[in-house]
């Protein structure tokens, strides 16, 4: 467009000669064909889209009348903001407005600086000299530092992902500018109460009216003004071309994005900034990646639809996160999600706990129940002690492994040839000096008694495990008591033969 | 989190493996010549518990099980010949002291408990309160087939 082609080039050389003579910009403004274009978007589009909604304050009529009714100068001044409209949305003057908004940034420090450099310049200069006269008591409450800027920052943040939404439908529509209003409004409000750069939507709606209205007034001013003095916010807005909205990100995202940073946390921007601010919280990525919804009171058809224009930008990230979106009527912040889903996975473990532990289905309550888990835990450790105490003193020996193993054949092969061999040394190297008697009687009792239980356990797999040992085993033993002179360790030879016994456990 | 088993994978062994490792445990412990004297009863004792703990951690699946690995390396402190401990990739180390220092303000009910907890089970100081349950229900489950199996064993060993 040769509009946004002319302001560009105008305004970046406004910007860059800032000292020089803007004024003479303005006048190329003044002459240029955009003007021509104004008549449909004069004052009175402006004028009328902006107050027409709202309540005209004292400072509209203030403003309006040094600044829109002026001939000379205003054609000028509604060249811009007309241009600027022209180039957003057609006749969308809230497109307009969120351009002027996001020119509010820059050209609040244009606007201060430029008073000092355009003094008499007569109806151009009036531009300036409007805005140094004029704006102190409009802005009077407005500290002109950073304080400010970062609250047009963030206002431009909030509603700069909004527009989308809004733009995209035609102004006649405060529905959903105002259910957004409601949804985003709360917190909103409760921030930038003291603000006058106050409302994320730069439409006014009918409830929010007083609070809307009069920064929606002053933005829409302070654009107006400041637009020529901003280059790089004006070369934003118009290569956005008919996305008005855009505009207003660019510029706030250009402006500060530390605050953008600080503000990652609040969630009703958050789906409008999800996408740009998902590398902004690495803290949070290990639980959720994608951000709140906060349903609230407002019917949730509308809000839905209109938040979903934000939500399409931010796609999910497909790299094993779990995403947990907040539920109704909950907090969004992100710990408090990271909490909450702790919480569920600690509960849900806490569950699957209670079918183990048993006589824990009638306990209900965290605390009583982990205490019965603890209790358990401790009675289970306290009976393997005893058991263990109990083994010890039963079997003094602790000779039942292989004998347990050896089973029958063994007892049958020691009772084939024990009359005969002494009793091998080795073979009784844990074992006291027993009768041959007693030795025999333990061994089948052990044999008895450990295949027994066994089998109950395993039936199958014990007599496999055990022919396939005592397979092993018997020649060992065979050897041993075959040949009273051969005796290799039986021990080292059992352990050797044992199938799974490649692991010594040192006590 | 529709399916919470699926997650959460307990999967204890049979009985029977519990039974082989904890047989093999004590046959070595035979080999040592510590039972000939009756005032070594406690020794005896301890040592079968021991052998019994490791056998089940063994059996439980070694050092893939985070009490596993504690139980075992806590047991080979001196001399680890025996079980080799592959490096685990620990993901959220740095979870743990920022967790503990903020313990209280998570569910103090919750985390009194867990405190108690991981002194029980082994390797718990170390873990986030959610895997220490995970591990507690594991724990538990291995502990009740050892204790079967002990059961077992006692019983079948006890003169008729």
């Amino acid at each position: 467009m040769d509009v946004s082609e002319e302001k560009r080039n105008r305004d970046s050389s406004n910007y860059d000669d800032r000292v020089d003579n803007p004024t003479v910009d303005w006048q190329v403004s003044g002459s240029n064909p955009v003007s021509a274009p104004i008549d449909s978007y004069s004052q009175e589009n402006l004028i009328s889209a902006c107050p027409s909604s709202c309540s005209p304050s004292q400072m509209m009529d203030s403003f309006g009348q040094t600044l829109w009714y002026d001939p000379t100068s205003v054609q000028q001044a509604v060249g811009y903001g007309g241009g600027f409209s022209v180039q957003s949305n057609g006749g969308n003057a809230s497109s307009s407005s969120s351009s002027f908004r996001g020119n509010i940034d820059r050209s609040l420090e244009m606007g201060w600086n430029l008073p000092n450099l355009l003094p008499p310049k007569g109806n151009n200069g009036l531009f300036l000299p409007n805005v140094s006269s004029f704006l102190p008591p409009s802005m009077a409450q407005f500290p002109a530092d950073s304080g400010f800027i970062e609250r047009a920052a963030r206002f431009s943040l909030f509603s700069g992902g909004n527009f989308s939404d809004m733009v995209n439908q035609p102004l006649g529509n405060p529905e959903s500018i105002g259910l957004f209003l409601q949804g985003g409004g709360t917190t909103m409000q409760g921030h930038c109460q003291s603000n006058e750069l106050n409302v994320v939507g730069g439409e006014p709606h009918n409830d929010e009216s007083t609070v809307v209205k009069e920064p929606n007034v002053r933005s829409s001013e302070q654009s107006k003004l400041n637009v020529p003095g901003s280059g790089n916010v004006s070369e934003d807005t118009q290569s956005s071309g008919g996305n008005g909205q855009k505009g207003g990100e660019t510029s706030s995202k250009g402006f500060d994005t530390r605050k953008r940073k600080r503000n990652g946390q609040n969630s009703e921007a958050a789906q409008s900034h999800r996408s740009q601010q998902s590398e902004e919280e690495p803290d949070n990525n290990g639980d959720k990646k994608r951000n709140k919804e906060q349903s609230p009171n407002s019917p949730g058809n509308k809000t839905n639809s209109g938040k979903q224009q934000g939500k399409q930008s931010s796609d999910p990230p497909k790299d094993g996160y779990i995403h947990v979106r907040a539920r109704r009527g909950q907090a969004t912040n992100s710990h408090s999600l990271a909490e909450r889903v702790r919480r569920e996975k600690i509960s849900e473990r806490m569950k699957f706990l209670q079918d183990l532990v048993p006589g824990c289905n009638k306990v209900t309550g965290k605390a009583v129940m982990l205490d019965e888990i603890i209790n358990y835990v401790q009675s289970l450790q306290r009976q393997v002690e005893f058991l263990s105490m109990k083994l010890a003193t039963v079997n003094p020996q602790m000779d039942f492994n292989l004998e347990g193993l050896l089973a029958k054949d063994a007892l049958q092969l020691r009772a084939g040839s024990s009359s005969t061999t002494p009793f091998p040394p080795n073979m009784s190297m844990a074992y006291p000096p027993l009768p041959h008697g007693f030795m025999q009687q333990t061994l089948s009792s052990i044999g008895r008694t450990i295949s027994s239980p066994l089998s109950p356990i395993n039936g199958g797999f014990k007599r496999q495990e055990t022919t396939g040992w005592e397979g092993d085993l018997q020649n060992v033993i065979h050897i041993n008591y075959g040949a009273g002179d051969v005796t290799p360790d039986p021990q080292a030879a059992a352990t050797a033969s044992l199938p799974a016994a490649n692991m010594k456990v040192e006590p | 989190m529709a399916s919470a088993d699926k997650t959460i994978n307990t999967d204890v062994p049979e009985k029977d493996v519990f039974a082989i490792h904890f047989l093999q445990s004590l046959s070595n412990l035979r080999t040592q010549n510590l039972f000939n004297s009756p005032d070594t009863t406690n020794y005896r004792v301890r040592k079968i518990k021991k052998a019994a703990y490791v056998s089940m951690a063994r059996a439980a699946g070694g050092t893939s099980r985070l009490w596993s690995r504690a139980l075992l390396r806590r047991a080979t402190k001196g001399n680890n010949k025996i079980v080799r401990f592959p490096r685990k990739k620990r993901k959220v180390t740095w979870k743990i002291s920022s967790k503990r220092r903020r313990s209280d303000q998570r569910a103090p009910v919750v985390e009194e408990a867990a405190e108690r907890l991981r002194n029980l089970v082994p390797g718990g100081g170390g873990m986030e309160t959610s895997k220490l349950m995970e591990e507690t229900a594991h724990y538990i489950k291995c502990l009740s087939m050892q204790v079967k199996v002990m059961q077992c064993l006692v019983d079948g060993l006890s003169p008729k």
